[in-house]
């Protein structure tokens, strides 16, 4: 067989973080009761008309910043002509001759060697309404229609199926880190679609379009499958036709909704009813100013302050506790205690309640002195699993749950050097075993030291004798 | 019987601060006169609880004019609870759950609205024949029009039912009619009043304007309509101003222009004579009048019907009868259901108007004509503001007829246009046209003088348009 080079555009639809829709004041919200959340606006009432919630222009200059696209200062809105049942003015709201961002790109790694997915444009529309469909009736629920909408989308530029994931989990981490879009695949808050061609040469081939794929791992199996179906077609001598497919996940296959007809016809002219933005460039750095940091300029600190990258990834994973470990290094303590604190028994204690960092009484000034506790030695790992529930959910400090935990870490050396001793004497073979240089010994013989202690000696004071004590 | 409505609206107004009437002396009268003037079916709803409404309207305030004044409105402007048809088919049964933005003025203002005038469907029309319900007729000759397509709302006022109206003018509709039907008509600057509730059918051209029997009344009424509002992006945002201040003032060394076009052949020779007369009446009162060479005034009908029509076939799609108005329910297709609804619910001018305008926006269509259309339409704002650098004021007839026979364009769509001919360039770029009476014909038809004034100088309008209707 010879080799076919996949052209792969995506294009992709977020749903946008706002307090209203983009075109009415009704809640931007998901999960309410069916047609609660609309107004006459949203409902197309003859006599209505579109205002312009500014916070998503804002959210758009956003969006065209993270993707490093260039801002349309001047740009309009235009009216995309098409019925449908689900679309209540039977045209959309949408930017077609000046999209907010243009051309972009966003910079993915797969298998150690970078690429520049480049983005086309992004702009800013309009939700239609969901449809449902029970037996020979069609449903409509408005509360999503005018929800604000962002479309991304990629020039033809993209190779495989790992570019493909790569790409999208690179662009949902952005969008959702710039508090953009919530990017739940699941709830529709994040859409793709995928356009599909292969060709020998130069030249691009007949593509097809694999409508709303469920999940990043689909759209990476839904391109697979597709390449290769394409392959058998044209090895088999026919030809590509232009269709819209969809991914049957458990079929593993992509299958034909609809072939398209040529060229459709969206009459898309200048919506009359909004007139021109100009986004002065102090509405842009306006904008921009609440954006947080992104996950590359994270990494780029979390190295500095010497998180390993595992730890890294697993922060930046947790945008909750990320921007708390965040507001942490305004403080100065131990980090690396700090992130392993707050990635395993502090982690594992938010999740088994399901609680968010904010909702806990961990202020920073106690979980500073919690750290310190634990450098110093004070406090043992042990210690913390004790503490953890009281330390997250009642007003008390440090000292006082120490006490009322009864914990008394023994930092008192002379203490400790009767108990080392004790056991060097008990345990002659280990201690030859260190002699003759085997290091391991000297754990078995600190585990020994914190069985006699029940654990509360501090460990790195007791190891430190009892290195001292052998070399004697 | 009484015959209050026949006074000025400054007597009724001492009358019922006098306590000697009250707003149902008003509204019974006028529901008197609707009664005896059943056969210009100037109404398409009588508001049923109009006679409530005044009884419930409290204590008269003798700082505003309007309190307890009788209006009919458009049936093109929403209005809660109260039946709004666009004289269509389609929303024959359609009853609101919103107040348009003027209609909400208007009840702030205590005036009541007595019904629903008749008009053009969709305001599509300069006869208002195409009206679902049938056409109104001229009071001053019922063989004749009352113009279009607000020409409910001037035979209404015409006929002196209620001494003001709301009409709307998109291309000449309320100039048009109020000249054949002799009364005072406004459509103010594009921006100066909400369109918000009025049914859309050219949202770049569309504005709602006051209809009355004198100029003052009719500024006084503009007063009350005009505001930015937040729930129409084009509204504009103007200091406050009395349209009625400059009413009484002398005319001497107004400059004012008569662009040839107004004057040429396609106008009607006694139009034209009567025109002259007023020159020499102004010339006489000390105006400056020159007769000028103004450029593309000649293309507005054409540009309207590119702009109008592409627009309209947006704005109406979305009367498709799922969530509103009438619906062709015996099918078994979405599409099917969309067909027959839009089929049998539209009447043959707007589905015409449709077609075309679809077409106009139809692939490479959009290019050729939609957005030459808004270059040339640039072009005409200019000439306006390039004329408007020497003169006040632009004036000329307002029709280049008197009101025809019914029954005589119909057969003629494109001829139709013809009657708009003069008062739609106005429309183009956006600025203040007033008709003000200036005599009848032969046949004793009204014959109607069109004042234009530049963006927001409305005041100046009226204040020459009250000095003819005075002295004239």
């Amino acid at each position: 067989m010879t080799n076919y080079v996949p052209t792969i555009g995506i294009e992709v639809h977020v749903e946008v973080k706002s307090k209203s829709k983009l075109f009415s004041n009704s809640a931007n919200t998901y999960g309410m009761a069916t047609n609660t959340d609309v107004n006459v606006i949203d409902l197309g009432y003859p006599g209505t008309l579109p205002t312009i919630n500014k916070e998503i222009i804002k959210q758009g200059i956003r969006a065209a910043h993270i993707l490093n696209c260039n801002i349309t200062h001047k740009m309009h809105f235009d009216r995309k002509n098409y019925f449908y049942p689900d679309n209540p003015k039977n045209y959309q709201i949408t930017q077609n001759r000046t999209p907010i961002g243009t051309n972009g790109y966003v910079e993915i790694e797969v298998d150690g060697i970078k690429k520049k997915i480049e983005i086309e444009e992004i702009h800013i529309e309009e939700d239609t309404c969901k449809s449902a469909h029970r037996g020979n009736v069609s449903l409509l629920d408005f509360n999503r229609a005018g929800v604000p909408l962002i479309e991304i989308v990629t020039k033809p530029c993209i190779n495989n199926s790992k570019e493909a994931t790569s790409y999208l989990t690179k662009l949902k981490e952005l969008l959702f880190y710039a508090n953009i879009s919530d990017c739940k695949m699941e709830e529709g808050s994040m859409r793709c679609d995928a356009n599909v061609s292969i060709s020998k040469d130069n030249t691009l081939g007949v593509k097809t379009e694999i409508k709303n794929i469920s999940s990043i791992h689909n759209v990476g199996l839904a391109i697979l499958e597709e390449i290769n179906r394409q392959k058998e077609i044209l090895e088999s001598g026919n030809t590509i036709k232009e269709e819209t497919r969809r991914f049957d996940d458990k079929q593993n296959k992509t299958i034909l909704m609809r072939v398209k007809e040529t060229g459709n016809d969206y009459r898309y002219f200048i919506e009359p009813d909004i007139p021109y933005l100009e986004l002065t460039d102090e509405f842009i750095t306006d904008a921009l100013k609440t954006l947080p940091l992104l996950p590359d300029e994270l990494r780029e600190k979390y190295k500095k302050i010497g998180l390993t990258p595992l730890q890294i990834e697993k922060i930046i994973a947790n945008r909750a506790l990320n921007s708390y470990f965040l507001g942490l290094l305004e403080y100065k303590t131990n980090y690396t205690i700090a992130i392993n604190l707050l990635l395993s028994d502090i982690a594992s204690y938010l999740n088994k309640h399901n609680k968010l960092i904010t909702d806990t009484n961990l202020t920073y000034d106690k979980l500073v002195t919690v750290i310190n506790s634990l450098e110093s030695g004070e406090l043992s790992n042990k210690n913390i699993k004790e503490i953890i529930p009281s330390l997250m959910e009642t007003d008390k400090t440090l000292e006082q749950l120490k006490d009322e935990f009864n914990i008394k870490n023994i930092t008192d050396n002379s203490f400790i050097k009767d108990i080392i001793t004790k056991v060097i004497e008990n345990n002659p073979d280990s201690v030859n075993d260190y002699k003759n240089g085997h290091d391991r010994a000297i754990k078995y013989l600190m585990g020994q030291v914190m069985k006699e202690t029940k654990g509360s000696v501090n460990p790195k004071i007791a190891n430190d004798l009892l290195i001292d004590t052998l070399n004697k | 019987m009484s015959k209050y409505l026949d006074l000025s609206i400054k007597e009724i107004h001492e009358l019922l601060v006098k306590e000697e009437i009250t707003p149902l002396d008003l509204v019974d009268e006028a529901l008197n006169r609707i009664e005896d003037t059943k056969d210009l079916n100037a109404f398409i709803t009588i508001n049923d609880k109009v006679r409530e409404e005044a009884k419930n309207l409290g204590k008269v305030d003798k700082d505003n004019l309007f309190f307890g004044i009788p209006i009919a409105i458009k049936d093109n402007i929403i209005t809660k609870n109260m039946r709004t048809t666009c004289a269509s088919h389609i929303l024959d049964n359609f009853i609101p759950i919103y107040d348009a933005t003027v209609i909400k003025k208007i009840k702030e203002a205590k005036m009541l609205i007595i019904g629903k005038a008749n008009m053009d469907e969709f305001a599509m029309g300069s006869t208002s024949e195409t009206s679902y319900f049938g056409s109104p007729l001229n009071p001053h000759d019922k063989k004749r029009t009352a113009g279009g397509s607000s020409g409910g709302s001037a035979a209404i006022v015409s006929a002196n039912i209620v001494p003001f109206a709301l009409g709307s003018d998109t291309g000449g509709s309320i100039r048009q009619p109020a000249s054949y039907t002799g009364i005072v008509g406004m459509k103010p600057t594009y921006g100066r009043i909400s369109r918000y509730g009025l049914v859309a059918f050219a949202s770049s051209l569309d504005q709602i304007g006051p209809m009355s029997r004198t100029v003052y009344e009719n500024a006084a009424l503009l007063n009350i309509l005009v505001g930015e509002d937040d729930y129409d992006l084009t509204s504009a945002n103007r200091v406050k101003e009395d349209f009625t201040r400059l009413i009484g003032e002398d005319i001497k060394n107004m400059k004012i222009a008569l662009p040839k076009f107004f004057i040429s052949d396609i106008v009607d020779k006694e139009i034209s004579n009567k025109i002259k007369e007023v020159i020499s009446y102004l010339k006489e009162k000390g105006a400056i009048v020159d007769i000028i060479d103004m450029k593309y005034l000649d293309t507005a009908v054409t540009l309207y019907q590119i702009i109008a029509m592409a627009e309209a076939s947006s704005n109406l799609a979305r009367f498709d009868g799922i969530r509103y108005g009438f619906r062709e329910d015996n099918t078994k297709t979405v599409d099917e259901m969309y067909t027959k609804t839009r089929g049998e619910g539209f009447g043959d001018e707007v589905k015409r108007r449709i077609m075309v305008g679809s077409y106009i926006l139809s692939g490479k269509n959009a290019k050729i004509y939609y957005d030459k259309a808004l270059k040339v339409r640039d072009d005409i704002t200019k000439e306006f503001a390039r004329i408007f650098k020497d003169y006040d004021l632009i004036i000329g007839p307002t029709t280049t007829r008197v009101a025809p026979l019914l029954g005589t364009s119909k057969d003629d769509p494109h001829k139709a246009f013809m009657d708009d001919v003069l008062v739609i360039p106005v429309n183009m770029a956006g600025l203040p046209g007033l008709n003000v009476p200036i005599g009848k014909n032969s046949e004793n038809m009204p014959i109607g003088l069109h004042i234009i004034g530049k963006a927001f100088d409305e005041a100046l309008i009226y204040k020459l348009a009250s000095f003819i209707e005075e002295g004239f």
